[in-house]
């Protein structure tokens, strides 16, 4: 039976196999980009959950109700977690967790890692489990240290590391420490990542930081027990913070802060690790977060493709269903019964899905490589054959095979038998579901082409947005943790000088934008000043910073080598001065630092010191008590390749040492808006293949309609229609459909994009003419689409289709 | 073998009732070869089609091998049907994408017999048929003539005990209708099936042992051979 089955099938296919082969590639194409995109979805949601505690760790954040925001802060001052733990019995484990780099010496090897450094409860709580050496307290002593497979390779090779002693540069001075155990690797998708683990109390001078309630420097991670909510244990901790931060409060208090529904001001919060990966909402969290709406359409967009093909395939099915009817009856007439013919249509779609499945998986593993490359995407094919994978795509294949077989079968089984056998069947009737479906299609099409045409002009505004400085001549190179900040940028400023080409050099503490070393540092700082809390970022920068950026000054002067006291000087944005009060602020002292105040020497005209998604936000340059760990050199607009390669090679020559990961500050703001990038080249290639394999439909369906309206296009060109007309008479009806779509896709992508443009304080406005272009884009590839159809058909030999009758 | 009593037919159209059938009994015993005639919307096709349940009649009782068809559930009819039934048509109706072979096996698979009976129930009908040669080929490779003998051996394949042909001349020139209406006597007298046909021409309707002809669908006269 079976065999019999698949035989028709097959010849089946073949007959119509120009219609099948369209099928089998527009759904062999959404086979492939759904395999990409949910296996990106899967691997986004898969993140952390390695860890087998993962819904008991939860990490702490300070939530501070201000008068004119609230602050969310996950970082903690050092002493909080030994008094939280002494406090709560609620706690199962605690951890601190600071994150550095360091230089690693072991003989002649030497290289840079990372460090974690964290009490001893981590391997408690993580789920890192130990491969070699102790696995009872690995991190027992001082200075026992654990080391993932991974770097204990790039360090000790073959050799076992387990007791050997090994020299850590951290803070400026080499600390020796002992390779307690060795740490499985952790895979790709999990937040937390490191080289090496150290106690806590190796962090530099970790004892002063004892002492201070108010030195915020690292995050802290809880593992409740088993029996405690959160939201009880936060109401609980309040005690605690009500006690400890008392000052803060009573400042916070005076300032205005509004309580919140509890009454309070300023609370110790928790925040699901489980949830970690997806938490946009606050900074200061494991590994790189990702907004969960990105995921999600990437989901949707994979979705939209798949609907899309499995319309095709149903009303490919249905147009064909007409010329399988008559076999239909015949058979019904042979004594088949409906569930024989419904299995034999079920073979034909299966076989037809299972084509495409296969060509899909094909597909998707050449474009693998360009995939993960565009779109930053870990995922590989082996991903397909885990058990979760593999029952949603049989369970996805088959739901396919049933509703895009079935339907058009349990269609074909409607017809009247005697009807069909005499070949009286009404077939030019115009198909509700078919309609339905085609605009289904069409609307999601255009959909995706306002969102593409949005994204890209949302992109291309914050691109040309001037952004208060020049970015467009200066170098950014990160210094790297060989050598060390202000003497590299002495050294180099020396080399550079007197080069042709160079205008100025300076260093700063943060880079502007987003460097090839991949680092952000932020740092913020907070006084009173006449009785009010004065918050500002604070970047350390070195002399020419205002010069070398091309910032221009609004009031006073930048830091200058003649005056000796600049060191303690400041120079402040708009912004800063007007949250001092206004105007004429140079020359008055900041207390900054309570025993020493500074001076602010000037004012600077606001600049985006961060990206646009942002306001731009109080800012106090600083020359002392940051380390430089960037170096800007400002460049002739002349030869700019050429200047380039003469900064590299100067560096290496200083350097021989250092990595050279120099890049133009314009390449450092673009890469800020990678995921915007991202989420557009999305949009672009869902569009186009969402309008494209619509079109394949649309071809298909125009081609059935044009056999069946034959004998009307000929009875029409005899009474003298003529073929401009008659090709307009074809497109007509489609052409509304796609309007239609059109206009239901509209107020989906206004609302949809309207909110995507929430996340960017600089935005465009939506204007009509986007929607106008993008139903003139959906129409015109339409008429297009039609047209091979149409006019073959307008064109056609009345004589020939008036015979056949 | 089949019995048909007071068979009505008709279509509501407005207020008016349109008869296809009107009124109409018949009896027809095992092994008769009945000839149904009539003019153009006499009605023969629409009886053909309830005595081979294709169609339902909207009033009447009509049993056949003993059974009340009228009652009958769909799956119940089907299972008679596949039974005792085989159809000939006038476009023959052959499936365009099955061999010769596979069109004449294909009853045998709906009635779930085994693959190597079928092998050799198709094997003895190809070569009573004289169309062992042609059984690899399409029906497109096939003129008409062959067409419909490959269609009367799909119909007898599943040893009906009664034939249904609607005009199965119709699209046939005279030698080739001739050759077909002699298979057709044959397959009465020599396995007792009992045939009815409907048919245009006088000479076709003469190889039968009884013609019935019907107007406005009643029977208007009854000629037994």
């Amino acid at each position: 039976m079976l065999k019999n089955y698949l035989k028709t099938a097959w010849r089946n296919l073949w007959k119509g196999r120009v219609f099948n082969a369209m099928n089998i590639i527009g759904l062999s194409v959404a086979v492939a980009c759904c395999i990409m995109l949910f296996l990106t979805v899967y691997y986004e949601f898969s993140y952390d959950k390695y860890h087998t505690n993962i819904d008991k760790i939860y990490q702490f954040y300070f939530t501070k109700n201000g008068a004119e925001k609230v602050e969310k802060a996950t970082s903690m001052p050092a002493p909080l977690t030994p008094a939280v733990k002494a406090e709560y019995q609620d706690i199962k484990y605690i951890t601190r967790m600071g994150n550095g780099g360091t230089v690693v010496r072991y003989g002649n090897t030497q290289v840079e890692k990372s460090i974690h450094f964290v009490d001893p409860d981590f391997l408690k709580m993580f789920t890192f489990p130990v491969v070699k050496g102790n696995n009872t307290a690995p991190l027992k002593e001082l200075n026992d240290l654990v080391i993932t497979e991974y770097a204990a390779t790039a360090i000790f090779g073959k050799t076992d590391p387990i007791g050997k002693s090994i020299e850590l540069n951290y803070s400026g001075e080499p600390k020796a420490f002992v390779v307690s155990a060795v740490v499985k690797d952790f895979p790709g998708n999990s937040s937390i990542g490191f080289d090496i683990l150290l106690r806590y109390e190796n962090t530099p001078e970790y004892q002063e930081h004892m002492k201070h309630w108010d030195w915020h420097d690292h995050t802290v991670f809880v593992q409740l027990n088993d029996n405690v909510k959160p939201a009880g244990f936060e109401s609980r901790l309040q005690n605690f913070v009500k006690k400890t931060f008392k000052s803060t409060i009573a400042d916070m208090k005076r300032d205005g802060a509004k309580p919140d529904a509890q009454g309070n001001v300023y609370t110790l919060n928790l925040t699901a690790f489980a949830k970690n990966h997806f938490n946009t909402d606050m900074d200061g969290l494991e590994g790189n977060t990702v907004n969960k709406s990105y995921v999600i359409s990437l989901l949707i967009i994979g979705a939209f493709i798949l609907i899309i093909a499995c319309i095709n395939f149903v009303n490919l099915s249905v147009a064909r269903a007409f010329t399988r009817a008559r076999e239909v009856g015949v058979r019904k007439t042979l004594g088949a019964g409906t569930w024989q013919l419904l299995t034999q249509f079920w073979v034909e779609t299966v076989l037809v899905c299972l084509f495409a499945l296969v060509m899909g998986i094909v597909i998707a593993n050449f474009a693998l490589p360009g995939f993960k490359a565009t779109f930053r995407s870990q995922v590989s094919m082996d991903m397909l054959l885990q058990p979760v994978q593999l029952v949603v795509i049989i369970g996805l294949f088959i739901l396919i095979t049933v509703v895009a077989g079935l339907y058009p079968a349990l269609l074909m089984m409607r017809y009247k038998t005697v009807l069909v056998l005499k070949g009286t069947v009404n077939t030019t009737k115009p198909g509700k579901v078919r309609n339905v479906l085609l605009v289904t299609q069409f609307a999601l099409s255009t959909l995706l082409i306002v969102c593409t045409l949005i994204t890209w002009q949302q992109i291309d505004f914050i691109k040309k947005k001037p952004l208060g400085y020049s970015k467009d001549e200066v170098v950014s190179i990160p210094i790297g943790k060989t050598v060390s900040g202000a003497r590299a940028l002495e050294l180099f400023r020396n080399q550079l000088n007197g080069q042709p080409g160079v205008v100025s050099v300076t260093g700063a503490f943060d880079n502007m934008g987003n460097g090839k070393d991949g680092s952000m540092r932020t740092s913020v700082t907070g006084f009173t000043y006449k009785g009010h809390n004065i918050s500002t970022n604070v970047q350390g920068v070195s002399y020419d910073y205002v010069k070398t950026l091309g910032i221009q000054m609004v009031d006073g002067r930048d830091f200058s080598p003649e005056f000796a006291s600049d060191s303690s000087a400041i120079v402040i944005n708009e912004k800063m001065a007007a949250q001092l009060g206004g105007k004429n602020v140079v020359g008055t002292y900041l207390p900054i630092d309570e025993n020493k105040p500074s001076l602010i020497i000037g004012v600077m005209k606001n600049f985006h010191f961060r990206s646009l998604r942002t306001e731009i936000e109080p800012l106090t340059l600083v020359m002392s008590g940051y380390d430089i760990n960037y170096v800007f050199v400002k460049v002739r607009p002349q030869n700019l390749s050429q200047t380039f390669a003469m900064i590299e090679s100067k560096w290496h020559q200083t350097f021989p040492n250092a990595d050279f990961a120099g890049s133009w500050i314009n390449e450092n703001t673009e890469r800020q808006y990678r995921a915007e990038q991202r989420l557009s080249t999305i949009f672009i290639s869902g569009a186009i293949i969402a309008i494209i394999i619509s079109c394949i439909g649309l071809l298909a369906i125009s081609f059935m309609i044009m056999v069946q309206r034959t004998k009307e296009i000929g009875i029409r060109k005899v009474l003298g229609a003529n073929i401009a007309g008659l090709v307009m008479l074809l497109s007509r009806d489609f052409l509304k459909l796609v309007l239609l779509a059109a206009v239901i896709a509209f107020p989906v992508a206004w609302w949809l994009m309207s909110q995507w443009l929430q996340s960017f304080v600089y935005r465009i406005e939506i204007q009509w003419w986007i929607f106008a272009l993008a139903a003139f884009i959906a129409v015109a590839i339409a008429f297009i689409t039609i047209s091979f159809q149409s006019i073959k058909a307008a064109l056609a030999n009345p004589v020939r289709s008036l015979r056949s009758e | 073998m089949l019995s048909l009593q007071h068979i009505s037919k008709y279509y509501q159209t407005g207020g008016n009732k349109t008869f296809v059938l009107n009124d109409l009994s018949l009896d027809i015993d095992q092994g008769e070869f009945v000839s149904i005639m009539g003019p153009s919307g006499s009605g023969k096709s629409t009886l053909l089609n309830i005595i081979g349940m294709l169609d339902e009649p909207t009033d009447g009782y009509h049993y056949f091998m003993d059974e009340p068809v009228h009652q009958l559930k769909e799956k119940q009819r089907s299972a008679l049907y596949k039974q005792y039934i085989g159809f000939v048509f006038q476009a023959y109706h052959l499936i365009d994408e099955l061999t010769v072979y596979e069109n004449i096996e294909t009853p045998l698979i709906y009635q779930n017999i085994k693959g190597a009976e079928r092998k050799a129930l198709v094997a003895d009908m190809l070569d009573r048929f004289n169309i062992v040669g042609k059984k690899d080929l399409f029906p497109a490779q096939l003129s008409g003539g062959q067409q419909q003998l490959v269609g009367i051996a799909r119909a007898l394949i599943g040893k009906p005990k009664l034939l249904l042909a609607d005009e199965p001349t119709g699209n046939l020139n005279s030698k080739q209708g001739e050759d077909i209406m002699e298979l057709f006597k044959k397959i009465n007298k020599e396995d007792g099936v009992t045939i009815i046909q409907v048919t245009h021409s006088e000479k076709n309707a003469e190889y039968g042992s009884r013609i019935i002809n019907l107007l406005d669908g009643r029977i208007e006269s009854t000629t037994t051979l």
